[in-house]
């Protein structure tokens, strides 16, 4: 009978490469992603993410799928165009982008993991700057993944190589159409965020806001208080998103308040910078 | 103090608004285990997140393993590790993702660092629930993964405040002996407590603070008080203290317990022969004891 033998290695240190404030920072990004889609944790937390990406994509994936069959394109007779899309999806990223902000900052905040963040070669801004660049790639890649498989779906129907020459821009408005929403929805979802210890609460909050904004200034716009027509947060992505397709299916808030769509960006940019800025100093106070 | 000091601070002082926290202290801290004692709100916290670099000195410089915290703040959380005396651990992961995750945050690669979260959970006793969501840990064993993530990137200095704070007598032994084998693996620790057998029991060497001034910095040995006894005599201990100071000994009592002290004298030769010209029976004598809680309540103002 062979003899077992044990071997104690003791304590063994690190001797390898260290990553330093890179390596730390691509883990804070990669962590923010898990988190977001709810990867490594409990299933409840996977439920809802998977659940609204599957019926994000699921219509474009419905068309391809009646396109490739009939083997024809008609994209009069289809429900959706890019633009139309945006309209379904834009909602859909509200609701995500008000969970999500809060599933990044909240538990940090709230569990004190903020002092392991705290002994790591990481800034503030690195974390809040990674944490953003998580939940952007989640939300941007959500809301342009149906318009890839529409594309890919309308090319491979067309003629593969004609349609991308044709139509290889319509990947870029999309995509930069899916950042404007990125851009209008998740600074105040993360200020709010940042400032709440209750990712349910925020949420709440965050979306009674953009909803009631649009409410609120619909009737003021309507009662001739024209400039009211800036303070419509969740049309201005609407907006401006049209306004890089091409499209003129929808009349937005603030194009009856005689707003150009470069003014909703300008308020897009501008809220974004200041709820950036005191996202920041919420943030290091709080470290 | 041989080789380079782990901590060297001069004329660090720190305040919140108007209260002054750290007031303008200065001292050197060796390699291996350093006590750092205070009562609470003595500064003690505040000096350890100074040492990280999450507060910034309001005069004065600190270097931490040969490093300036204020210029090389980044460089210095690379090598060091922090065991906060509050909650940091993640309810809904797994110690054993968290561990990863921390080693790779402390800028291991990735598989560095799921072979380090494997050793360091094993080292703290936690290997059979690596794999358990934290939230459902016992108070023991979440200061344990704690401990557990101040070491996992291999830091050369550990900071840890409070390390057994809510432990049970058994959770607080097992966490000492951790902390004493922390030398062994070449992780140097400066251990905040307010437990001061704490700090006997684990540490070379002691930081005392006191309303943000160092009271005392140095060697545990240095607080051994040569040229003095104690003694527990059995009955009356009136007669022996007669005796001892009429042959020129400095004595203290309470109880049964005889505390002497002979200037340039040896005091066991004159308890000896106190003990001898009254006959009184001894239960124990020995070289006065000295704790830090004497030294503390000592030279505390």
């Amino acid at each position: 009978m062979a003899e077992g033998v044990v071997f104690d290695l003791g304590y063994r240190p690190h001797e390898g490469p260290r990553l330093g404030r890179s390596g730390a920072r691509w883990a804070l990004y990669r962590d923010g992603l898990r988190r977001v889609l709810g990867l490594r944790r409990r299933m409840r937390r996977k439920v809802f993410p998977l659940v609204l990406m599957a019926v994000a994509v699921m219509p474009a994936l419905f068309f391809v799928g009646i396109s490739v069959v009939l083997r024809e394109f008609d994209a009069a007779a289809t429900f959706f165009g890019h633009a139309q899309y945006f309209e379904l999806t834009g909602i859909m990223a509200l609701v995500f982008v008000a969970l999500a902000a809060g599933e990044l900052l909240i538990p940090d905040r709230v569990n004190g993991t903020l002092a392991v963040y705290a002994s790591r070669p990481l800034t503030t801004i690195d974390y809040l700057l990674m944490r953003t660049a998580s939940l952007a790639t989640v939300v941007i890649g959500f809301l342009w993944l149906p318009h890839l498989v529409l594309f890919l779906g309308r090319a491979w129907v067309s003629g593969f190589g004609s349609y991308v020459a044709d139509n290889w821009p319509t990947l870029w408005k999309t995509l930069l159409a899916s950042g404007v929403y990125f851009l209008a929805y998740a600074p105040l979802a993360l200020l709010i965020a940042a400032t709440s210890k209750r990712g349910a609460l925020a949420a709440v909050l965050f979306l009674g806001v953009m909803l009631i904004s649009g409410g609120a200034t619909a009737a003021l716009v309507d009662s001739g208080f024209k400039s009211f027509g800036l303070l419509a947060l969740n049309q201005h992505p609407g907006y401006v998103k049209d306004w890089i397709l091409g499209s003129h299916a929808h009349d937005w808030i603030p194009q009856q308040a005689g707003f150009e769509p470069i003014v909703s960006l300008v308020v897009i940019l501008t809220l974004g910078a200041l709820c950036g800025l005191l996202v920041v100093a919420r943030q290091k106070k709080a470290a | 103090m041989d080789s380079l000091p782990v901590v060297a601070i001069n004329g660090l002082r720190f305040a919140y608004g108007d209260i002054v926290a750290i007031d303008g202290i200065s001292t050197d801290v060796p390699t291996g285990r350093i006590g750092l004692v205070g009562a609470n709100g003595a500064g003690k916290t505040t000096l350890l997140k100074i040492l990280l670099g999450v507060l910034p000195a309001a005069a004065g410089s600190v270097e931490v393993l040969g490093m300036n915290v204020a210029t090389r703040q980044l460089d210095v959380r690379s090598k060091v590790g922090w065991m906060p005396e509050g909650d940091c651990l993640p309810p809904d992961q797994t110690a054993a993702d968290f561990l990863i995750y921390a080693a790779e945050l402390g800028g291991l690669p990735t598989r560095a660092a799921r072979q380090r979260a494997s050793d360091v959970l094993g080292l703290v006793g936690l290997h059979e629930e690596r794999f358990r969501y934290m939230g459902e840990f016992s108070t023991g064993m979440k200061q344990r993964a704690k401990l557990a993530q101040a070491i996992v990137h291999d830091p050369a200095l550990v900071l840890l405040d409070e390390p057994t704070a809510g432990l049970d007598p058994e959770g607080r032994e097992e966490m000492l002996d951790l902390i004493v084998r922390l030398e062994g693996f070449g992780i140097n620790a400066i251990i905040s407590s307010h437990v001061l057998t704490d700090i006997e029991r684990t540490c070379d060497w002691v930081v005392m603070l006191d309303g943000g001034h160092v009271l005392r910095s140095g060697p545990m040995t240095d607080l051994s008080t040569p040229g003095e006894l104690e003694m527990e005599v059995v009955g009356d201990p009136g007669p022996v203290v007669e005796a001892l100071r009429r042959l020129g000994g400095v004595v203290e009592s309470g109880g049964a317990a005889v505390y002497l002290k002979v200037e340039g004298g040896d005091p066991f030769m004159l308890a000896r022969d106190a003990l001898a010209e009254t006959g009184v029976a001894v239960r124990r004598l020995g070289a006065r004891r000295t704790t830090l809680e004497d030294v503390f309540m000592g030279e505390a103002p």
